[in-house]
């Protein structure tokens, strides 16, 4: 029983922190509002690369550190508190799909930056996740033939692969497609916080047999599970950077001769938001583990994180900008940042009441394997 | 990380549970049957059934779990305290009616009591001979503990004590009370305060009952007329009771048995959806009421592993983290939804009163809504454990002067 953070996670926390506070300004993504979508500089990224985060959570024998989702989660936190763009988390996101889904080629070569790959799952029809993909896989001559539109891919413009999520005739498949294939067509979707992102129509794309992932349905909607996990932890950096920067302001702000967190108005909606970010906390690196662990309850815990966190972050945001007043809803303070951010991922891979109905499934066949009775 | 207990631990727990299998059935020698037998007899004392669980329970290791065994105690560590707490609230146990001392005087004592106070007192609260009570809130002293006003004059060797204390829980059976005392009327609020121990047996103690919103006697006022204590039932220094109960508050617990009874709660709540008609169709298969009752799944998996953040840092022998402290105010909030939750499902007949014979569930769900909100006052209001958060745990300014 040690529901902690190792000594290594903690380090590697730090790590990050400084790293991303040192590398990457605030000021960069804020001027990627305006002109083109933010993506880190190539030598920033070149060192992401070689400080090995993007094999974070792969077991060493496939070239990662053998983290697991936990220690991926870790990273991602940090990415949301430091307003990371892409393509670390569609990177990272692609890399535990690939695992999810045994393709330790493809893994290597994120790993490694050789290849540049995205995870394509939603579509247009306003739902999220793998229960309502349309888009078809039917079998042909050359392998799969592959028809339909995917939207909201992060970071899709500038991958070399795309791993689409299809419908194929023996259930859902994970499919490795060249951005470069005839039939393809990227067109870019700008996000309110200054990432990339992209919508991908295909037209009877044709990619060889070898192109599905293996892992079945399983792996697939595991590798779905650890891109909402991944979300979620993004959510609480932004969160938690937000309500940090809220006290601090709170502590100096001086009103009626006094700073305006000794008025509880003001103290007690950030205690409030301590909680709930504590309780997101526990549920997040709980969901994570549950992964790792491969625990039956695995599925329902990522959506009680995803949930709980979309709920629990934009309430801390809010107060961030309430609280700094005037001063807050300024262009250059940097909470209007984290604001679109977590708007973003609130938005991402389910909203709360998306998640709450997979929580009330989770526990129809919960309790009617109890056995009902009053 | 991991979540597993070790096999030492289950093992422990395995044990355990086959002790309340034993003993908690129905047959010859169960604690049903004593509790019966207890009262019968011409035994003069009114609570010798209530006093056979605690007892039984004790003597089979599972009482004092943190307490050293010079007292009584068990000298347990962290994963047996949980595990022992988790199946006594899995199980359906009798009340435990010496709740006040194990929970709040018996760990005081332990840390701040002397050789004399501990050995006197610490193997009776196990025992389940001494009950005890509370005195520390006054008529004008409730969140505003520290401006309290009982007097506690020294007279040789003994404290004469004149004053009123108010929402004491279960004062009439109580043989003994904790209370605060103003020993120094001269000095800073905090510094002038005396932490004494009183037999309620003295002189000059009357205790008036109070009947509660929920319609029920547990608390009273407790009036003090030149009641003598002697100066043997001083905890810690004179004067300086007030860090001593700031401690008692401080007593962090990972809740992780408090988990369990929400659990069941809910059990109870998807339950009762099923079985209610709400338009046409269950309450639920209504989309309002699955995700309601989804939220509550979500928020005591959140709370659960809040505890095993706790338990862990407890098991390390850590300061305890931010979590610690919001784990106690967020279930108290909980359980206040889920009763509001419970009622909801109701719909219509949530008017029905507990003894009409039309009520649902025994009128369940309106005894837990003002248990809920009742805890919400009880121990610290919730305004003042937000307050305590954003200044120990955000370092926000206070917003009061002293």
């Amino acid at each position: 029983m040690d529901f902690r953070l190792s000594e290594e996670q903690e380090a590697l926390r730090e790590v990050a922190r400084d790293f991303l506070a040192a590398r990457w300004p605030a000021d960069k993504m804020r001027a990627a509002l305006d002109a083109q979508p933010a993506l880190v500089d190539d030598d920033v990224w070149k060192e992401i690369v070689e400080m090995g985060w993007l094999g974070v959570a792969a077991p060493e024998a496939s070239g990662g550190i053998g983290g697991g989702v936990v220690t991926a989660a870790v990273l991602a936190e940090e990415a949301g508190r430091g307003i990371l763009p892409g393509p670390f988390l569609s990177s990272l996101t692609a890399a535990l799909a690939a695992e999810s889904c045994g393709d330790d080629v493809l893994l290597g070569e994120i790993i490694e930056g050789r290849s540049r790959v995205a995870l394509a799952v939603e579509e247009p029809g306003g739902s999220w996740g793998p229960d309502a993909v349309c888009l078809a896989a039917t079998p042909c001559d050359e392998g799969w033939s592959l028809s339909g539109t995917k939207i909201l891919v992060r970071d899709g413009q500038e991958a070399d692969v795309l791993l689409v999520v299809a419908r194929a005739p023996d259930g859902l498949a994970l499919l490795k497609v060249p951005a470069d294939v005839p039939g393809l067509a990227r067109n870019r979707m700008l996000l309110m916080d200054g990432q990339s992102a992209s919508e991908l129509v295909l037209e009877d794309v044709r990619v060889g047999s070898d192109a599905r992932l293996g892992g079945g349905e399983g792996g697939l909607l595991e590798a779905y599970e650890k891109a909402t996990v991944l979300c979620a932890a993004d959510l609480l950096g932004s969160a938690q950077a937000s309500l940090e920067l809220a006290t601090e302001y709170a502590k100096e702000r001086v009103q009626f001769g006094r700073p305006i967190g000794s008025f509880q108005a003001v103290s007690h909606r950030l205690a409030d938001d301590l909680m709930k970010l504590e309780i997101g906390r526990s549920l997040l690196y709980g969901a994570s583990l549950a992964l790792d662990d491969r625990r039956e309850n695995a599925s329902a815990l990522v959506s009680a994180a995803k949930a709980w966190l979309n709920e629990a972050a934009i309430a801390a945001v809010e107060s961030a900008l309430q609280i700094h007043g005037g001063v807050g809803f300024t262009w250059e303070y940097d909470v209007h940042l984290h604001m679109r951010r977590v708007r973003c991922n609130v938005a991402c891979h389910g909203d709360a009441d998306f998640h709450r109905d997979r929580v009330a499934s989770h526990m129809d066949a919960a309790l009617a394997a109890e056995g009902s009775g009053p | 990380m991991d979540l597993e207990f070790s096999a030492e631990d289950e093992a422990y727990r395995a044990k355990l549970k086959v002790w309340l299998a034993e003993n908690l059935g129905g047959g010859k020698g169960s604690v049903n049957e004593l509790m019966k037998s207890a009262t019968e007899g011409g035994n003069k004392d009114p609570l010798a059934g209530a006093r056979v669980w605690p007892r039984k329970l004790w003597e089979a290791g599972y009482v004092g779990l943190a307490w050293p065994k010079a007292y009584g105690g068990q000298d347990a560590s962290f994963t047996e305290q949980v595990i022992c707490a988790e199946e006594l609230a899995k199980a359906r146990t009798p009340p435990m009616i010496n709740t006040i001392g194990l929970s709040i005087i018996g760990p005081t004592l332990v840390q701040h009591g002397t050789e004399e106070q501990k050995k006197r007192f610490l193997p009776r609260i196990l025992r389940a001979d001494d009950l005890w009570c509370q005195g520390f809130s006054e008529p004008e002293a409730g969140s505003d503990l520290a401006s309290l006003r009982c007097r506690a004059e020294l007279d040789g060797d003994s404290f004469v004590v004149t004053g009123q204390k108010v929402w004491t829980s279960l004062a009439p059976i109580s043989d003994w009370m904790f209370l605060l005392t103003r020993s120094d009327p001269d000095a800073p609020k905090r510094e002038g305060i005396s932490y004494l121990l009183c037999d309620m047996k003295t002189p000059g103690i009357t205790v008036r009952p109070l009947r509660n919103a929920a319609g029920g006697m547990h608390f009273s006022e407790v009036f003090l007329d030149q009641v003598r204590i002697p100066r043997e039932n001083l905890v810690g220094e004179l004067h300086g009771g007030w860090k001593i109960a700031r401690s008692s508050l401080d007593h962090e617990r990972s809740g992780l048995s408090g988990v369990l009874a929400l659990e069941e709660t809910l059990g109870r709540l998807w339950r009762m959806a099923s079985q209610i008609d709400r338009g046409g169709e269950k309450a639920v298969e209504g989309p309002t009421t699955r995700r309601l009752l989804a939220q509550h799944w979500i928020e005591i998996e959140g709370l659960r592993h809040l505890g095993y953040r706790t338990l862990s840092d407890q098991i390390a022998g850590a300061a305890p983290g931010a979590g610690s402290s919001v784990g106690k105010l967020f279930a108290s909030d909980l359980r206040s939804r889920m009763a509001r939750t419970g009622l909801r499902i109701e719909g219509p007949l949530a008017q029905v009163a507990k003894r009409s014979p039309h009520v649902i569930d025994r009128g369940r769900w309106h005894a837990a809504y003002f248990d809920a909100l009742g805890h919400a006052i009880g121990g610290g209001t919730s305004e003042i454990m937000r307050g305590v958060i954003a200044e120990k745990v955000l370092g926000l300014p206070r917003a009061t002067e002293d």
